[in-house]
């Protein structure tokens, strides 16, 4: 009786030292996590809406589509005038991880550039999705989508011209659907 | 007991992926590249001389039939401690290394050097043999990744090293490639052990 009540204790002692301290550590590191994912966010939509450097970015509330968490449409002046294009920033359900990503497009719905803000794909596998070969600059997987349709942008092994990753074919479909959709879903509901 | 013995052991005689059989889920994951091999290992490295100095610290006031669930707390807390201070404040190093975080947590080497060694020895000679037993499982997954890599991707380090014409063997990023890479690699070093050890 006397052992499992110490044992209790220490294990009660263990538990709130180590809550009391993650929740310390979170509490101060919390803020820093989202002010860096708002200037990747940021960042993002800048290199997708290359444009729209200059002016200004702004999201718009349109029907979303599930998945989708923001739709922004891009100016090239400051005080919203001379609309450049749109982005769209969705999640979909990869192979391990929900993946993040933002794609950029002009008026005529034609691709400018993607980006992927978040995955935690396999390692060696769906990671390649946000590789970059030697002798290159940008990650090839994403390069390839730059002036295709976005709203029928499809997987080779679904009859499209986006070349999958080997050995990642979920990856590659989670990410070219939710561009894909959400492309269709937005000019949908501009064109009403 | 000599530390350079404590701190040699973890590379050779007493390899936890080679000879103990410890971490073999973080080993297939990440040694599909010699980068990510590299990044893995001195991520584990850096979790296994805290985790070892740590649980050796408080191994004294730690009752014996409870220190599993101990240890494990403490190392699980440590590692997401780890992992968020890294997040915040250095996010470069947290997008090449966050990926082997979560999976450093259930690495067995770190439990498994806690409990047969740090709970029972001082912090000095804990910490060397988180040392030796880090720079090994480094040099195991590097060995694997080379394998890996330049079979199953046509590169090391990201450089190409055949031509063009080359096409990878993609079983070799799988799973069964990296089976058969840690059973060739053993099969190899007790070769090497009846060579060195036959005293005629």
């Amino acid at each position: 009786m006397k052992d499992i009540l110490r044992f209790g204790f220490t294990l009660l002692l263990v538990a709130v030292i180590a809550a009391g301290s993650l929740s310390w550590v979170n509490s101060i590191t919390k803020p820093k996590i989202l002010e860096i994912q708002a200037n990747n966010l940021q960042q993002g939509l800048s290199k997708v809406l290359p444009g729209a450097k200059d002016g200004v970015i702004v999201s718009v509330p349109y029907a979303s589509n599930p998945g989708v968490i923001q739709y922004y449409r891009g100016y090239a002046q400051k005080d919203s005038t001379d609309l450049v294009g749109y982005a769209c920033l969705v999640d979909s359900k990869g192979y391990s991880s929900t993946i993040r990503t933002l794609v950029g497009m002009d008026t005529t719905g034609t691709i400018l550039a993607i980006e992927i803000l978040f995955q935690q794909e396999t390692p060696g596998l769906g990671t390649k999705c946000q590789e970059i070969r030697t002798g290159e600059t940008s990650p090839w997987f994403q390069h390839q989508f730059i002036g295709k349709a976005a709203a029928e942008v499809a997987l080779d092994k679904d009859n499209g011209t986006i070349v999958s990753i080997t050995g990642a074919t979920i990856t590659s479909r989670a990410i070219t659907t939710a561009i894909a959709d959400s492309a269709r879903t937005l000019f949908s509901v501009i064109n009403q | 007991m000599k530390v350079s013995q404590e701190l040699v052991k973890g590379i050779y005689s007493s390899n936890p992926v080679f000879r103990l059989m410890l971490g073999l889920c973080p080993t297939l994951a990440v040694t599909s590249s010699v980068n990510n091999a590299i990044g893995m290992g001195g991520a584990a490295t850096f979790v296994l001389l805290s985790s070892n100095l740590v649980v050796s610290l408080i191994r004294k006031v730690t009752p014996a039939k409870i220190r599993i669930p101990v240890y494990i707390t403490v190392i699980a807390t440590f590692v997401t401690i780890v992992d968020l201070i890294m997040a915040g404040f250095f996010p470069d190093l947290h997008k090449s290394l966050g990926i082997f975080i979560p999976l450093i947590v259930v690495n067995c080497i770190i439990l498994g050097r806690a409990e047969a060694f740090a709970s029972k020895n001082n912090t000095f000679y804990s910490l060397v043999d988180g040392l030796g037993m880090g720079i090994g499982f480094t040099l195991a997954l590097v060995s694997i990744a080379t394998f890996r890599e330049i079979l199953g991707n046509g590169t090391w380090l990201g450089i190409p090293v055949f031509g063009s014409a080359f096409k990878p063997a993609l079983l070799m990023i799988l799973n069964p490639g990296a089976f058969f890479t840690i059973g060739l690699i053993i099969a190899f070093l007790n070769w090497l052990d009846t060579k060195t050890a036959s005293p005629s």
